[in-house]
C-alpha cells in the first residue's frame, strides 16, 4: 500500500510542477518543485529510498527538457547522497536550514548540470535568468514541500 | 542509448501530461466559452464573407500555381513543396528549458513526424519556431530555434546572402558566417533559405537587432537576431508536414 502511495506522491509532484509551470509561471520563472521534492525526500527518507526518489524525480525533469538526458537524474541522485551525509552533521528540520540548503543546493545542482552538459553535448542549458532567480524560488518552495511530505510520512508511513 | 532511455521514460510519464493538459484546458475554459460562443457567432459571419472572397482568390492562385509548375518543369527548376499541416496547442513549457523545448498536444496519431517544421504566429505573420524533436502517439516535443543545439540556414533579405542562424539558449539568436560584402544592417529580415534541408524556404526567422564588426582574425561578421516568434507569448503552433526523402525524415514512431 505504501509503495502505491509513494508512486502516487511521485506522480502528483510531477503533475503539480507541470500544472504550476503551465498556469502560474511568470516570464518563464517558477519554483522547481521536482528539485524541492528531491531535497525534501532526501531529508526525510533513509539513504536508499532518498537516492531512489532523487533518481526518479531527476528522470522526470530530464523527460521535460531537451538537454542532456540523465543529467538531472545524476545530479539529484548525488544530491540525495550529499544530503544523507550532511544531515548527520546539520539540523535540516528547521525551515531556515531547509531554505539555506535549498538555495545552495539549487546552485550546486545547476552548476553540476551545466558542467555535465558542456562536457557531453557542448550546449548551455541553463540561462542566466534561471540561474539567478530560480534558486530563491526553490528555497522558498522547499519548506512548504517539506511540510507536505512530512505530513504524508507521518500519516501514511511512506518515505 | 540515451535516446532510447529518453523515449522509454517519456512513454511512462506522458499520460500525466496528456490527460492533465486535456482536462485542465477544458475546465479552465468553461466560463470563457460562454462568452466565446456569442463572439464566435459574430465572427463566423465575418469569416464566411472572407472565405467567399478567398475562394475566388484560390481559384485564381490555382491557375498561377499550375502555370508556375509547368514553367518550372519546362525550365527544369526545382519547385517548392506545398505547405500542409495542423495546429497544435502547447501543453508544457519547462522553466529550466524555457528557450529550449516544449511539448505540443499532437503526436504520431495526428501524422506528426520527427523534423516537421513548427511555425508560430506573431501578430498576423507566421514565423519559424523550431522543429519536432521527439514524437509520441498523442504528443510531441518541439526543439526551439532558440535552443543552443538548434540552427538554420537563412537568407538575408533583400540581398539573398546566406548565413547560419544559431540558438543560444536565450531570447536572442545569433547569425554567423555572414559575408562581409553582404552589407548586413540592423532591421534586415532573415528567412529560411532554399539550400537548407530541414526547413521549407521563405519562412520568416527573425530581424537583425545588432551587427558586430568583423574581427581582424575572421572572414565573417556576426549579428544578434530577434526571433520571429516570442516563446513567452506562444500558445499554439502550426506543424508543417513535408515529404522529405526517407534518409532525412528521421525515425518516425509507428503506432
Amino acid at each position: 500500500m505504501s509503495f502505491i502511495l509513494e508512486i502516487f506522491l511521485y506522480l502528483a509532484t510531477g503533475g503539480f510542477y507541470w500544472w504550476w509551470t503551465q498556469n502560474i509561471s511568470f516570464f518563464g520563472l517558477a519554483p522547481n518543485f521536482i528539485f524541492a521534492a528531491a531535497l525534501c525526500s532526501a531529508i526525510l527518507a533513509g539513504p536508499i529510498k532518498a537516492i531512489t526518489w532523487g533518481f526518479f524525480l531527476g528522470l522526470y525533469a530530464d523527460m521535460l527538457g531537451s538537454s542532456l538526458f540523465g543529467g538531472y537524474a545524476l545530479a539529484y541522485t548525488l544530491m540525495a547522497y550529499g544530503v544523507y551525509v550532511m544531515k548527520r552533521h546539520f539540523d535540516l528540520d528547521s525551515p531556515f536550514s531547509q531554505l539555506v540548503a535549498g538555495l545552495t543546493l539549487s546552485w550546486m545542482c545547476m552548476l553540476f548540470y551545466q558542467v555535465l552538459s558542456f562536457s557531453f553535448s557542448r550546449i548551455n542549458p541553463v540561462s542566466l535568468k534561471i540561474f539567478l532567480a530560480e534558486p530563491f524560488l526553490n528555497a522558498l518552495a522547499v519548506p512548504v514541500v517539506f511540510q507536505v511530505f512530512y505530513r504524508f510520512k507521518r500519516r501514511f508511513d511512506i518515505l | 542509448m540515451a535516446h532510447t532511455a529518453r523515449i522509454a521514460v517519456s512513454y511512462s510519464f506522458y499520460p500525466s501530461l496528456h490527460y492533465g493538459a486535456k482536462y485542465g484546458h477544458f475546465v479552465r475554459n468553461v466560463p470563457a466559452n460562454f462568452l466565446a460562443l456569442l463572439e464566435t457567432d459574430q465572427e463566423n459571419r465575418v469569416l464566411k464573407d472572407k472565405v467567399r472572397a478567398l475562394e475566388i482568390q484560390l481559384q485564381n492562385a490555382a491557375a498561377v500555381v499550375a502555370e508556375s509548375d509547368r514553367l518550372a518543369r519546362e525550365m527544369r527548376l526545382s519547385s517548392g513543396l506545398p505547405w500542409t499541416g495542423s495546429w497544435a496547442r502547447i501543453v508544457n513549457k519547462t522553466p529550466a528549458d524555457w528557450y529550449g523545448s516544449f511539448f505540443i498536444d499532437k503526436g504520431s496519431a495526428e501524422g506528426i513526424n520527427v523534423n516537421d517544421t513548427v511555425l508560430g504566429m506573431q501578430g498576423e505573420r507566421a514565423g519559424l519556431a523550431g522543429r519536432v524533436l521527439e514524437v509520441y502517439p498523442e504528443f510531441s516535443k518541439v526543439l526551439l530555434l532558440t535552443n543552443s543545439a538548434a540552427s538554420s540556414v537563412c537568407a538575408i533579405e533583400p540581398s539573398g546572402f546566406e548565413a547560419l542562424v544559431e540558438g543560444r539558449g536565450t531570447w536572442r539568436l545569433k547569425v554567423n558566417y555572414v559575408p562581409e560584402e553582404s552589407a548586413l544592417a540592423e532591421g534586415a529580415e532573415l528567412t529560411t533559405s532554399p539550400s537548407g534541408l530541414l526547413f521549407p524556404p521563405g519562412i520568416y526567422v527573425g530581424k537583425v537587432t545588432k551587427v558586430y564588426a568583423r574581427e581582424s582574425f575572421m572572414n565573417f561578421m556576426t549579428a544578434d537576431v530577434a526571433p520571429a516568434v516570442d516563446v513567452n507569448t506562444l500558445k499554439e503552433v502550426f506543424v508543417l508536414k513535408r515529404s522529405l526523402p526517407e534518409n532525412l525524415a528521421g525515425q518516425v514512431e509507428k503506432k
